[in-house]
């Protein structure tokens, strides 16, 4: 096992070099520069060409990628050209508000989703089916802008339950527990979004798995030596049912990093959603890079995770 | 806050506004329909001040504004956007400043000369001015902050406010450190500086209102301004608010200086809150926030209805226009331009966009601005004569309802950007307008910044439309002259005019605000007359401050920022 993991990390190293190429490529691809993102009066055509050099944007493909591959060995990722920081600093002043937020939203969806699934599944067609079917369909199709802003009408605005927006009370000074009160009260609203949209494809998914294993023969043999229902749903059933699952599971590992660019806009949430989207449109490369290098390295690690925990899930798969 | 300025444009602001391009917002407007007037600040009056929700009553010592996220680059000389330039404005202090009407008022400086040839700046600095530590501002203060602008590694967005300096080029060229200073500036004794430039321009009084930074703290070695950057989230100034917390993308917290050299603030704590077009309504009517911009004139009505807030509005120093691409045969046929212009109904496209809040725009000027002037042609709506022009140029037209010139169709493709209203309604108007003229207009929308390399930097279009948001000084060769008719210039259009040229050297050359003014309205009747661009449409801004805030007064030129030691919160019955 150990052997194995280790020549999967080894492989990535190549797998990522093509990747930042590749996104690399495409980027400067994609018509202006950071540059000429300022239309400004004050800013001659003189003064551009100086930014320009300055940031290297006017050397070909090949040498700009030397540059940031210089960057990336000295650490920093470089330097954002909008925020004028080291990109790592950038990143990681916005990532974990949104890790903080995904992963509420992710442990919530699969600690109702499996159980809902479960149920759904071993109750086929019953009146629990239909109403978690209908419910998931609702969820899955429902806009997060929408519903996000329903939320704040109802529990912020009529019934002040809820705070309006932020992560925390403005010009807050609490900390440990304190701090994660107020935190978690924040952040209710749009974990409820969140949730909700991401629900329904895990329960769906539990309740197809879970579908297809009680056909088979093994529950049937289960069943017939007189063991107790449960035991044959939760002890034999769930067990395999739950080995697709698994996979999406490790998949969503990026995920949890990426940020929600809708709902963390609704809740003014400071998360790193609104800030890949503004680096497009600035057309930030190096802060473009950092995040999407990010999420490809937690890309393939999510893989791998989900490649290792099926090993440890199915015995009969046997990694090598 | 949302304010027009696109959050991914560069965006140059000092003590008020300077200028830049942007798109027209979409949320734009206020309730009233009263016309727009020359410097007219309206104000709606809160009505009902006991509606004002307890948590805002309990807030005592803290100041709530609500403000689009501030980039975190927390230094006058690199600040980006203008939440920046706020949280700037209230930790440093610039040489000088300005008054309501635009025009410069001692800051720092308590008084300047500037030369006969108005090439030489001679500011005086009021002793006694106490950086946060406690050190006093000197003159070697201003040097340094200004020369750090000239530094060859600086790649912030101030390097014009220093290019006309004397000695910059050798400075700024010199990579292995033997030029040690910039010629054109000099420190004369502790409390006198004086800067030399290569040429005589007057809008150049407003590159010395950047924030001031302390030599001691900031100091560096030539080239190596990466230090200056290090310290973005420890910024220290002379101003009457330090900063006290910063969380990315959700608060700036800003704590009273106590020592301010313009005496004590009165409010403690500041905190410049995030918030956004879809919960702005909400955060300031359940009085979590006192101070916010509103967009929309519906929401404009829902904060009037809370009560408890005043409104001013006010036309916002900038325009909305049509480019056309003047190296085109069809546009270079000034009767062309002109026919378009009169026959597009602009005043009913304001109308049902900005619901009355809006107005024709005609000329490359803000009516805020001194240099503003209503003698000029108001190219009413009137196809009539529209057609008229056309057939004149040699636009027949023919069976099929369309224009022909030598067997060639007129068709105009536009090219305008995606995810705005603005552009959503421009769009039908223009289409039908034109399409009575004769003219096909096919729309081809895109990515702004897609848009953007277009225009500037390829200039392959035939027909586009942004906006300008303008600097306080109305001077217009940023955008019209000659010499920014070059790929990566503003004046994209290629509209060069020998009149215009001499007006515009003019009117920079001339020191004497009367006698601007009179050149100024000579250019803009040009202007009015010969049409680089077809001008569409001025807009309101419209800022809610809560009644238990007193001293708030934000007009054109002026930001809630401005004298913040005077403002102050006061009990609401």
């Amino acid at each position: 096992m150990r052997q194995y993991i280790t020549r999967r990390l080894l492989e990535m190293i190549p797998v990522l070099i093509g990747i930042s190429i590749l996104i690399f490529v495409i980027f400067q691809l994609a018509p202006g520069d950071a540059v000429s993102a300022i239309v400004d009066p004050k800013t001659s055509a003189e003064t551009k060409a100086k930014l320009r050099e300055q940031l290297h944007l006017n050397e070909p493909i090949l040498v700009q990628y030397k540059y940031w591959v210089m960057d990336i060995l000295k650490g920093q990722w470089g330097e954002s050209f909008y925020y004028k920081q080291p990109v790592s600093r950038v990143i990681n002043s916005f990532i974990w508000n949104s890790f903080y937020l995904s992963l509420a939203s992710f442990l919530l969806s699969a600690i109702l989703s499996i159980p809902i699934g479960v149920l759904s599944a071993t109750k086929q067609y019953s009146k629990f089916d239909y109403i978690f079917t209908i419910f998931a369909l609702i969820g899955i199709s429902m806009p997060s802008f929408f519903f996000g802003l329903l939320l704040i009408k109802w529990f912020a605005v009529d019934l002040k339950l809820f705070p309006v927006s932020g992560m925390t009370n403005p010009g807050s000074t609490a900390t440990g527990f304190a701090l994660f009160k107020e935190v978690m009260h924040h952040m209710a609203l749009p974990l409820i979004v969140l949730t909700l949209g991401s629900l329904a494809g895990l329960m769906r998914y539990t309740r197809s798995s879970m579908l297809e294993v009680i056909r088979q023969d093994y529950i049937r043999t289960a069943r017939a030596k007189g063991l107790r229902e449960k035991v044959v749903i939760y002890k034999h059933a769930l067990r395999n049912a739950l080995i697709p699952v698994v996979t999406i599971f490790g998949m969503s590992l990026p995920g949890l990093f990426s940020g929600a660019i809708i709902t963390e806009q609704i809740f003014n949430w400071p998360g790193i959603g609104p800030i890949e989207l503004q680096a497009v449109n600035t057309r930030d490369y190096p802060l473009l890079m950092g995040i999407n290098m990010l999420l490809a390295l937690l890309t393939l690690l999510g893989n791998l995770i989900a490649d290792v925990t099926y090993a440890l899930v199915d015995p009969r798969i046997r990694l090598k | 806050m949302k304010k027009i300025l696109s959050v991914f444009l560069g965006i140059l602001i000092m003590v008020g506004t300077f200028s830049s391009c942007s798109k027209p917002s979409s949320n734009q407007g206020s309730s009233d329909n009263k016309s727009l007037n020359k410097s007219q600040i309206e104000i709606i009056q809160a009505t009902n001040p006991e509606k004002l929700p307890q948590v805002a009553r309990d807030r005592k010592d803290t100041l709530i504004v609500g403000t689009t996220a501030p980039n975190g680059t927390f230094n006058p000389i690199y600040s980006g956007s203008l939440y920046d330039s706020w949280v700037c404005s209230l930790i440093f202090d610039g040489l000088i400043s300005n008054d309501a009407e635009g025009n410069p008022i001692p800051n720092v400086a308590e008084k300047w000369d500037i030369s006969e040839d108005g090439k030489t700046y001679t500011f005086y600095i009021k002793k006694g001015i106490k950086f946060h530590d406690g050190k006093e501002l000197t003159a070697e203060d201003v040097a340094f902050t200004f020369t750090a602008i000239c530094d060859p590694n600086y790649d912030g967005p101030r390097t014009d406010a220093v290019m006309y300096l004397e000695g910059y080029e050798e400075y700024n060229k010199d990579k292995e450190n033997k030029v040690k200073e910039v010629k054109g500036i000099k420190v004369i004794d502790p409390y006198t500086i004086q800067f030399t430039l290569t040429e005589a321009q007057a809008p150049a009084i407003w590159n010395f209102g950047y924030g001031i930074l302390p030599k001691h703290y900031y100091v560096f070695e030539k080239g190596n301004i990466k230090k200056l950057k290090d310290l973005f989230l420890k910024p220290m100034g002379s101003g009457a608010y330090t900063l006290k917390n910063y969380k990315p993308g959700a608060e700036v917290v800003f704590e009273k200086n106590p020592n301010y050299w313009k005496g004590e603030p009165k409010i403690k704590t500041i905190v410049m809150k995030v918030t956004n077009a879809n919960t702005v309504v909400q955060e300031l009517t359940s009085g979590n926030v006192d101070i916010d911009a509103v967009g929309k004139p519906e929401m404009v009505e829902l904060i009037k209805q809370a009560g408890f807030f005043n409104i001013y509005s006010y036309p916002s120093n900038s325009y909305g226009y049509i480019g056309l691409n003047l190296r085109d045969e069809r546009f270079k046929d000034k009767r062309v331009r002109q026919a378009l212009m009169y026959g597009l109904d602009r005043k009913g496209f304001i109308n049902a966009y900005y619901k009355g809040n809006g107005q024709v725009c005609n000329a490359p000027v803000s009516p805020v601005s001194w240099a503003y002037t209503d003698e000029i042609n108001q190219y009413e709506y009137n196809p009539d004569l529209a057609n008229k022009l056309l057939d004149e140029a040699g636009w027949v037209k023919k069976e099929d309802g369309f224009r022909y010139k030598d067997g060639k169709k007129f068709i105009i493709h536009w090219m305008t950007y995606t995810g705005s209203k603005y552009v959503e309604s421009l769009i039908p108007i223009v289409k039908d307008n034109w399409g009575k003229l004769g003219i096909e207009v096919v729309p081809e929308l895109m990515e702004f910044g897609t848009l953007v390399e277009k225009v500037y930097d390829k200039r392959e279009f035939e027909m586009y439309n942004m906006a300008w948001s303008l600097s306080i000084d109305p001077d217009p060769s940023g955008i019209f002259s000659k010499a920014q008719d070059v790929p990566g210039g503003n004046n994209s259009v290629g509209w060069v005019n020998e009149e215009s040229e001499k007006l515009m050297k003019q009117g920079l050359t001339e020191f004497n605000q009367e006698k601007r003014k009179e050149i100024y309205k000579q250019w803009n009747k040009l202007a009015n007359e010969e049409l680089p661009y077809l001008f569409l449409s001025y807009n309101k801004d419209n800022v809610a401050v809560s009644c238990r805030v007193k001293g708030v007064n934000p007009s054109p030129y002026i930001d809630w920022t401005y004298d913040i030691q005077n403002v102050e919160i006061v009990d609401v019955k």
